[in-house]
């Protein structure tokens, strides 16, 4: 996603916001009617061919129009270049706790697009087909690197994502996880959740798609939808499962790599404070050997030392200062006498 | 069944990690040694191996084929290179990127070596002055300890791999209903 500010001036304020490269969304306000902000919207088809003229259909029309009806309305026409226009009443947008509740719901515009083009591919596509016998998968693409297929058969629906990742060792985090989900989805505790499979090879539906759209290197996931998945509110959910499989697989992958960077960062500081205690054993005997020498540092270092030095520095520069007349000898008697002896850790030689 | 297996491998670990104590203890009997192709330079012969008569046959412990441990003697220096188990793909890229992180942290431990031997997934160079350094006894516990650490942290790493797919697996099927 980018943003990018098209123009500021004469008052009118626009800005465009593109998501997938191809989902844009642009917004207009002018400074006349602060309250009031046209919401333009561009998205391309999920399937490509079953909607008439690529064009919004009504059923989705009536599902963005349910967001907020007293906040969004249908701006007709719709400005060029755009499929839908929605004039945003920002006045009526109520304050108070409400308020970020509402615009969340508005800014969901995308996915309640993208959710009821599904749901009506999901409803009427392939009844052509399926009265022949054949079962032509439908490429959805949601995102454009990530295509998936759905096939509609008798009494359940198919969905397979091919599955593809740019590194190795995302791929195997990936396989392991379709492991896991295909032994919960087969326990008991899930049977009313859709069967998951997943399959390195191509499953069999998908026979007669091109080679493109099959050559995977993390294979094929397959849910395996039935009606009592997509009865009543189960549809919005399985809706939203489909549509955003793919990211939650990549959010898993990657957020299980922070987590072996994560472990990997604590057992390594583990191992290092293993061999440093190796080390610090062995100083710590050989200076039990040399306690005069603990001595000796113990003293450079204390406050008292440090006062006792002040005090004899001042008391020689009094004396210095004090005794104009030069005495023959004075500064060598000084320096051997009245100065206190350095305690440094190379030159201290233990007495016998 | 499985309890005998485990007892059986953990059996087979101890005389694994016994013969390298044993082998790294007569092995690191290291002294300074100047370089004798270049004046004044003081260099591990383990890894320049110019000088026959400075090197000591090499020994290879295999606990199996996947892990083995070499070690390579010298005169003032000692190199021991292990190859770690990697039973599947999630371990072996685990095992990579756990040996690689350590490789690329190797000044924090002074004894490891940056890349490791061919055929091996980790080295350690001890020289002669670590020995002066070190405990000797204790240098060979630390590397026998890493030994240990290393498998455990393995296999430790990709049961909590599993275990979060499988959290992760039930939170998604969770949605759906």
């Amino acid at each position: 996603m980018w943003f990018q500010d098209i123009a500021s001036k004469n008052k009118l304020i626009i800005y465009a916001l593109i998501f997938f490269v191809l989902f844009v969304l642009h917004v207009q306000s002018q400074a006349s009617t602060p309250l009031v902000a046209y919401l333009s919207i561009s998205t391309p088809p999920l399937c490509h061919g079953n909607l008439p003229n690529e064009q919004l259909s009504s059923y989705t029309i009536e599902m963005v129009k349910g967001l907020r009806p007293e906040v969004v309305e249908i701006a007709e026409p719709a400005r060029e270049g755009y499929h839908l226009t929605l004039r945003l009443n920002l006045n009526q947008i109520p304050r108070g706790n409400d308020y970020v509740k509402v615009i969340t719901e508005i800014s969901a515009v995308q996915s309640v697009i993208l959710s009821s083009q599904l749901k009506e591919i999901l409803w009427n596509v392939n009844s052509d087909d399926a009265t022949q016998g054949m079962y032509k998968p439908i490429k959805l693409i949601y995102h454009p690197r990530e295509p998936f297929f759905v096939i509609r058969q008798p009494q359940r629906i198919l969905a397979v994502f091919p599955i593809r990742f740019k590194e190795k060792s995302d791929v195997i985090i990936a396989t392991a996880f379709f492991q896991e989900l295909m032994d919960v989805g087969s326990s008991d505790k899930w049977a009313k959740a859709p069967p998951c499979t997943w399959s390195a090879i191509p499953p069999p539906e998908l026979r007669g798609e091109t080679f493109e759209d099959l050559s995977t290197n993390g294979g094929f996931v397959t849910f395996d939808i039935s009606c009592p998945h997509i009865e009543g509110k189960r549809l919005d959910k399985t809706i939203w499962n489909l549509l955003n499989f793919n990211a939650y697989v990549q959010y898993h992958v990657k957020s299980t790599k922070g987590f072996i960077q994560r472990r990997m960062r604590k057992r390594l500081e583990n191992l290092v404070e293993l061999l440093h205690h190796t080390n610090s054993e062995e100083n710590e005997q050989q200076s039990k050997k040399h306690k005069g020498f603990r001595y000796a540092k113990k003293l450079a270092s204390s406050s008292k030392y440090n006062n006792l030095k002040k005090k004899w520095g001042n008391f020689g520069r009094k004396i210095k200062r004090h005794f104009r007349l030069k005495i023959h000898g004075f500064g060598r008697f000084r320096q051997r006498w009245l100065r206190f002896s350095k305690f440094s850790s190379t030159g201290y030689t233990k007495l016998e | 069944m499985s309890s005998s297996s485990s007892s059986s491998s953990s059996s087979t670990l101890r005389l694994y990690l016994t013969c390298i104590r044993n082998t790294l203890e007569a092995a690191m009997c290291l002294q300074n040694f100047p370089c004798q192709e270049v004046e004044r330079h003081n260099k591990p012969e383990v890894e320049l191996k110019t000088s026959p008569e400075l090197l000591l046959n090499p020994v290879l412990i295999c606990r199996n084929e996947a892990e083995k441990c070499l070690i390579e003697t010298s005169i003032n220096s000692l190199r021991i290179s292990l190859k770690v188990k990697q039973t599947d793909e999630l371990e072996n890229i685990l095992t990579k990127k756990f040996l690689r992180f350590l490789s690329m942290r190797a000044e924090a431990f002074q004894v490891l070596r940056r890349k490791p031997v061919q055929g091996y997934d980790i080295s350690f160079l001890v020289t002669n002055y670590h020995c002066e350094q070190m405990q000797k006894q204790k240098l060979i516990d630390f590397i026998v300890q890493f030994m240990e650490d290393i498998d455990k942290e393995i296999s430790e790493l990709k049961m909590s791999v599993n275990t979060r797919g499988r959290l992760v697996a039930t939170e998604f099927l969770k949605q759906f209903i």
